[in-house]
């Protein structure tokens, strides 16, 4: 995993939400009426292909997908609270959400946001300073002390 | 600013967030992933969608679409909060059968693997059996108990999945939560092990 980002140039693209012209499943988008569902649920929805690419909204960056995992631990910074009324749209929203600590995966669910856009959208944020991001220790799934709390953390499920 | 877990808070924020770690749970469509994430996680499932690479297989034809594709699909998850600087989640793989697995994105820097069964439908859960196999994650196969009936036992299985005799095969209900909770335990159970070798190795 690499921790470098690459600062791509940022374009002016359009800003428009994929869910607002999306595929037929619920018009609204912003509702999350999505998030309700089960994948399982939608396994066989057919992918239009006139489905807006939701990777408009980063102006089609796709970079920073490897070094984001999903289960990435994302903070707003003061810097990030002083700033979210100057955000527009989509990162206003995930600064706005993030006052305590999420998971990149957490925040494409409550915003209905692709998983790979929020990605995107993070890395920005977190190289404007509005964001912390804490990558995860790579080590934690082969570490025994680790995985010991793990354990016991979950026996005491009752 | 991006900072490793390890190290210091790099700005001003409000806590330090928990330690996230992460296990799959895989299997065909419809063998009860969501249901077995709900049944522990502290949160309702939450779906959101990614893109999985997928080499084109089965109903995909690959003979039409030659190489990889990128697929948008949906992923079920959910989380349990293990002390208060550490924090297990559980990805649930796509529902959609008809695609190759081979989604790096949820495997790698996992702890281990849930490969749930649906004791009528065996051939389901084999792209995740061999994807974990290939990628050397611990995984351990659940089958289901679907209104408590299997409809193979257990030997029959393991023979049909031909899975190594050290790979857990194991019956739980994705709808107790002690029962899933049990099922993961023996998941860590095995990245326990393998983690002691590796310790020991070095």
């Amino acid at each position: 995993m690499t921790k470098d980002k690459t600062p791509t140039e940022r374009t002016a693209g359009a800003l428009v939400r994929p869910f607002l012209s999306g595929p037929s499943d619920g018009a609204g988008g912003a509702g999350g009426a999505r998030g309700s569902r089960g994948a399982d649920d939608r396994a066989d929805a057919p992918v239009p292909d006139g489905a807006l690419r939701p990777f408009l909204l980063t102006a089609g960056r796709v970079a920073g997908q490897d070094s984001i995992a999903i289960e990435t631990q994302v903070v707003t910074t003061d810097s990030g609270r002083t700033a979210v009324d100057q955000l527009g749209f989509e990162r206003r929203d995930i600064v706005s959400l993030c006052g305590n600590p999420l998971s990149v995966a957490e925040i494409a669910a409550q915003l209905s946001l692709h998983l790979g856009v929020v990605r995107v959208l993070v890395g920005d944020l977190s190289a404007d300073g509005h964001l912390s991001v804490y990558l995860p220790n790579a080590d934690a799934s082969t570490d025994v002390d680790t995985l010991l709390r793990v354990i016991r953390g979950l026996r005491a499920i009752g | 600013m991006v900072s490793a877990q390890s190290a210091e808070v790099g700005g001003p924020t409000r806590r330090r967030p928990p330690l996230p770690v992460k296990l799959v749970i895989a299997g065909g469509f419809g063998v009860g992933k969501t249901t077995t994430v709900g049944s522990i996680s502290e949160i309702s499932p939450l779906t959101t969608e990614a893109d999985m690479t997928s080499a084109a297989a089965g109903i995909d034809d690959a003979s039409k679409v030659p190489g990889k594709r990128t697929t948008t699909v949906a992923m079920d998850f959910g989380c349990i909060t293990i002390d208060e600087s550490l924090k297990l989640y559980l990805f649930g793989t796509p529902g959609q059968d008809r695609f190759g697995f081979m989604w790096d994105d949820l495997a790698i820097g996992a702890i281990g693997a849930l490969v749930i069964v649906d004791s009528r439908r065996l051939d389901d859960c084999y792209p995740a059996v061999d994807y974990f196999e290939r990628l050397g994650l611990p995984f351990v196969v659940a089958v289901n108990r679907f209104d408590g009936a299997v409809a193979h036992d257990l030997p029959s299985i393991r023979w049909a999945l031909a899975v190594d005799d050290a790979v857990p095969l194991m019956t739980f209900d994705a709808r107790d939560k002690l029962s899933v909770r049990d099922a993961l335990l023996v998941v860590l159970d095995r990245a326990l092990a393998k983690a002691r070798a590796a310790q020991t190795e070095r």
